[in-house]
């Protein structure tokens, strides 16, 4: 039975001021016993905790850069918290940045194969699907053209109906629920609705407070990285437009 | 250590198709396709030799595969490592979508460049036969355990590499300088009898790159079975730099996102 508690994470992100460090500016930091590229240290999470069970649908929201995505990438298994605990049980499925992950020389069919086995699939059940996710796409004979020659649109539209080919036990979504044009949005929300059907446990990402009430019905509310509200999703959803319009009262 | 190769195992459609399509990208668009990886090392072999034969009158028969094995040898090795210093940064994409164990990324660079140390050693044996007769054809099933011990060595060189390179991005870039350097000190293109005639003997003795090229070069070139000195030499380098790399992974793998 699938299930996720985080008990108390924090995740801290060390970044440094460049890019990179180099060898040089690590031989010379040893030697003069400081540096000339410091490391800086971002609190990306700060004591989030949450216990998700079978049927819960559990919406995330917050400001640009609050830590949505990152908490939904700490979940995936992705980021490891620096304290506290997560724990997770059950196959986890995700949904974010579908624009990455592309062979760029393979053809859609290929990458359906590459990406199909990256969520777990055998040779034998990713045959099975690979007939209903090519009519999904809609990409028809461009399936058979090397993926660098598609439009983003196009390479949105495949990640998408491979992404949702899968029967997952727990479903991590951040943004995706306007992938592709205006038809292929419609049939993208109801399949998401047919897959959120049969998920056990939900985590959305979204600003788009509308679609968060209507799939979910538990909301998180970070706001640089500390939580700020939890419970039901219409009350929590209540308490962020309050914030917000209480901000936009004080610029203003 | 046996649920983290249990994970491995669990995505290995994943990393199998990788490999498949390293190989087909290669020679993607190419006349010869893999006859490239066949006719690389012929090439390099008959420009070297055809130097040699001018200056030290070397006879052709032998020196054509001896020269042959050891060339296979040391750019798997030289191949595998550099290859293994991009391993995590090209795959900065998956690793950023899914939390596969980070070691199937340069276990993907060292199965891709085992296949063509299969292929230049199917070269090497065939123009060892033509040339020169081979002496004991059994022996050659000690190259069996001789690849599976280069690509373990590969894989775990590739963890490393790919730690340093993605922290370090000078890394590459000195270990290009640094395998220029042991070209010359592991006897790739001349006998090793020449550093003994000049009291550098201990070069050879204590490299374990010779070594490794020993595991070739004996079976093909003398029909016998490696030494116990290479084999255990070759295989104690293996295991530690195994459970180097098993604990840096150990140790750095959930910190190495934050570096790509």
């Amino acid at each position: 039975m699938a299930r996720i508690i985080l008990d108390h994470v924090y995740l801290t992100f060390r970044v440094r001021q460049q890019y990179q460090i180099t060898l040089k500016e690590y031989l010379v930091r040893r030697m003069y016993r400081q540096s000339v590229n410091p490391l800086r240290e971002v609190r990306a999470l700060s004591d989030v905790c949450c216990d998700l069970r079978p049927g819960d649908r559990l919406g995330i929201l917050g400001a640009n850069g609050a830590g949505k995505s990152t908490l939904l990438k700490l979940l995936a298994g992705i980021y490891q918290p620096t304290s506290g605990r997560r724990t997770v049980v059950g196959r986890i499925s995700s949904l974010f940045e579908l624009g990455l992950g592309f062979e760029m020389e393979a053809s859609g069919r290929q990458n359906i194969l590459y990406r199909g086995y990256l969520q777990g699939e055998t040779p034998r059940s990713i045959r099975a699907k690979m007939d209903e996710i090519a009519e999904f796409s809609e990409l028809g004979d461009f399936l058979d053209t090397p993926v660098r020659y598609y439009s983003a649109g196009m390479l949105v539209r495949l990640a998408f109906s491979i992404a949702t080919a899968i029967e997952p036990e727990i479903l991590l979504v951040d943004e995706v629920l306007s992938a592709g044009d205006l038809a292929f949005q419609q049939k993208a929300r109801q399949r998401m609705q047919d897959m959120m059907a049969r998920a056990q446990i939900i985590v959305v990402v979204s600003h788009d407070l509308e679609s968060l009430q209507r799939l979910c019905d538990r909301g998180l509310w970070l706001d640089h990285g500390r939580m700020m509200a939890e419970g039901p999703m219409a009350d929590v959803v209540e308490a962020y437009t309050d914030h917000v319009h209480a901000q936009q009262l004080q610029v203003a | 250590m046996g649920a983290y190769l249990a994970s491995i195992w669990d995505c290995r459609y994943f990393w199998l198709s990788l490999v498949k399509m390293d190989l087909r990208n290669r020679y993607r668009g190419s006349v010869l396709g893999i006859g490239w990886s066949l006719l690389h090392p012929i090439a390099t072999t008959l420009v070297i030799c055809a130097v040699y034969y001018k200056i030290v009158k070397a006879d052709v028969r032998e020196f054509v595969p001896f020269l042959m094995a050891g060339l296979a040898c040391w750019t798997y090795l030289v191949g595998v490592t550099l290859q293994g210093c991009q391993c995590f940064i090209q795959a900065e994409s998956y690793i950023r979508q899914h939390s596969l164990p980070l070691a199937v990324y340069p276990l993907r660079t060292a199965l891709g460049a085992s296949v063509h140390l299969l292929l230049a050693l199917v070269v090497v044996v065939l123009l060892s036969w033509g040339l020169r007769g081979l002496d004991n054809v059994l022996a050659l099933l000690s190259l069996v355990p001789a690849v599976l011990l280069l690509t373990l060595f590969g894989w775990s060189v590739g963890v490393l590499a790919g730690f340093a390179n993605t922290i370090f991005r000078d890394t590459h870039h000195l270990l290009e300088i640094g395998f220029q350097l042991l070209f010359y000190l592991s006897a790739v293109i001349y006998p090793k009898e020449l550093l003994y005639e000049n009291n550098a003997g201990w070069l050879v003795d204590y490299n374990p790159l010779v070594a490794f090229m020993n595991l070739i070069r004996e079976p093909v070139l003398a029909g016998r079975l490696p030494s116990a000195w290479d084999l255990g030499f070759a295989g104690s380098v293996v295991l530690v730099v195994s459970l180097l790399a098993g604990f840096v992974l150990h140790r750095w793998q959930k910190h190495l996102i934050h570096y790509l």
